[in-house]
């Protein structure tokens, strides 16, 4: 098979993969899901967005309100991430694990265990990334500074910055590579299922 | 043979996430209560009952974002906690971001705060730069985070410029920061602060047994000093 071929199978599963995710999120109930995981995913991943600041705000000795106080200040931290393209960044990340969410739940569901393992394990990957690749690196804070440092001392931040980004485009590649597969597999499904559905009113 | 090399790239990615978590977790750095630069501090040296460090870099735009947050609301903030609490407030200024290769800036506003602290004039020319850092640079969104546009070297005339409406000598500023001066007193006390550290990053805070690192979320400013309060009142309560 020519390379052209080999492209032009690619572009039109993704093309399919594209069909497939407009009918599972045509679906209310799955569109209420996948809206409720984006916010979810939104939430830890702006919770953690400076490192690990809030989770020493909530083990330490501040009354209980001050601490739900804290828990309350991540939602307004989440509005205020389109403020800039890092937390842009990190919307558009949560929007594409919400996804992939939504979706590995509605190929599971439709006994299609196998593909949504795979897609389980190639978007969880992304989303790890993801997460690592978190905090601001220009500062040192974040998962990644600190073991970095101890191998590569002085030059740890200029390294997490770039191995930052480096994990983010993975992060992004891998959860898209995710959507557009598990958008084919639901494509076929959905289609499946709708004949199904028309041949039991015909009868 | 695919499944098992995605399962085992599953499992390599959560053991590096689960990994660098312990490892943060036990390594915390080691306190250090002794002041390295009185006129980089606030409140009582001798009687006061709470001590409060950040270990800073003037070119770390989340640092500056938290003594921004504090210069906006100065009085309220030192009555409430230097005054009533009796908090030691002190700032240890480095230039680790110029170490690591990040701004060739952090160098010389180090310097030239160090300057300043000679003639005991740090705080006034510390608000001032902050402040002119932030109407140059930081309000239109250059310097503010790792992909935003990055803050060109400046000239040492930026650093000293900044300086002409506080009252002290002039000359022996210019003079000592030109010559870098204190640069031996900054080099220094970034390696005692890297010791410190232990590998996490700045802001970093230490408010007697209530370690802090990072500073609000991102760069919108509405919110920051309530930010402030609750990082001082979790270093108040933390026992």
């Amino acid at each position: 098979m020519g390379i052209r071929k080999v492209a032009e199978t690619i572009f039109d599963r993704a093309k399919l993969g594209l069909f497939g995710f407009g009918k599972v999120f045509s679906r209310p109930k799955y569109a209420i899901f996948g809206i409720f995981c984006i916010i979810l995913i939104a939430y830890i991943l702006s919770f953690w967005q400076n490192g690990n600041g809030n989770w020493q705000l909530i083990c330490s000795g501040l009354p209980l309100g001050d601490k739900l106080g804290v828990l309350g200040r991540v939602f307004l931290n989440i509005g205020e991430n389109f403020t800039s393209l890092w937390g842009i960044s990190i919307i558009l990340l949560a929007i594409l694990q919400g996804i992939v969410i939504a979706q590995l739940v509605f190929t599971w569901r439709h006994r299609e265990k196998n593909a949504a393992l795979d897609g389980a394990s190639t978007g969880g990957i992304g989303a790890i990334l993801g997460f690592i690749a978190l905090g601001c690196p220009s500062c040192g804070i974040g998962l990644l500074t600190p073991i970095l440092s101890a191998i590569a001392g002085a030059s740890a931040v200029a390294m997490a910055e770039t191995i930052g980004k480096i994990f983010t485009i993975l992060a992004f590649s891998l959860l898209i590579f995710t959507i557009l597969g598990l958008g084919y597999i639901d494509y076929v499904l959905a289609s499946v299922n709708n004949r199904k559905e028309k041949h039991a009113k015909s009868n | 043979m695919q499944k098992a090399i995605r399962i085992g790239a599953l499992v390599a990615v959560i053991g590096l996430l689960v990994g660098l978590v312990v490892y943060n977790i036990l390594n915390p750095p080691a306190p250090d209560n002794s002041v390295w630069n009185a006129a980089m501090s606030k409140g009582d040296t001798e009687t006061a009952k709470h001590h409060f460090v950040m270990y800073t870099d003037i070119f770390c735009p989340y640092c500056d974002k938290f003594s921004n947050a504090i210069a906006a609301n100065l009085d309220k903030w030192e009555k409430d906690y230097i005054e009533r609490e009796n908090v030691l407030f002190e700032i240890r200024v480095t230039d680790i971001n110029y170490r690591n290769g990040h701004s060739n800036n952090s160098r010389p506003a180090g310097i030239a705060a160090y300057c300043a602290a000679r003639q005991n004039k740090f705080w006034d020319y510390y608000y001032a730069l902050l402040a002119q850092m932030f109407e140059d640079y930081h309000s239109k969104g250059i310097g503010v985070d790792p992909y935003s546009q990055h803050i060109p070297d400046l000239p040492n005339s930026y650093f000293t410029d900044v300086a002409k409406d506080i009252e002290f000598d002039q000359d022996s500023f210019k003079q000592c920061v030109d010559n870098q001066e204190t640069l031996s007193e900054l080099n220094k006390n970034t390696a005692k602060a890297e010791k410190n550290l232990n590998g996490s990053g700045i802001p970093h805070f230490v408010f007697d047994k209530f370690v802090y690192d990072g500073f609000a979320g991102n760069w919108d400013t509405t919110h920051d000093y309530e930010q402030v309060k609750t990082l001082m009142n979790a270093g108040l309560s933390t026992k």
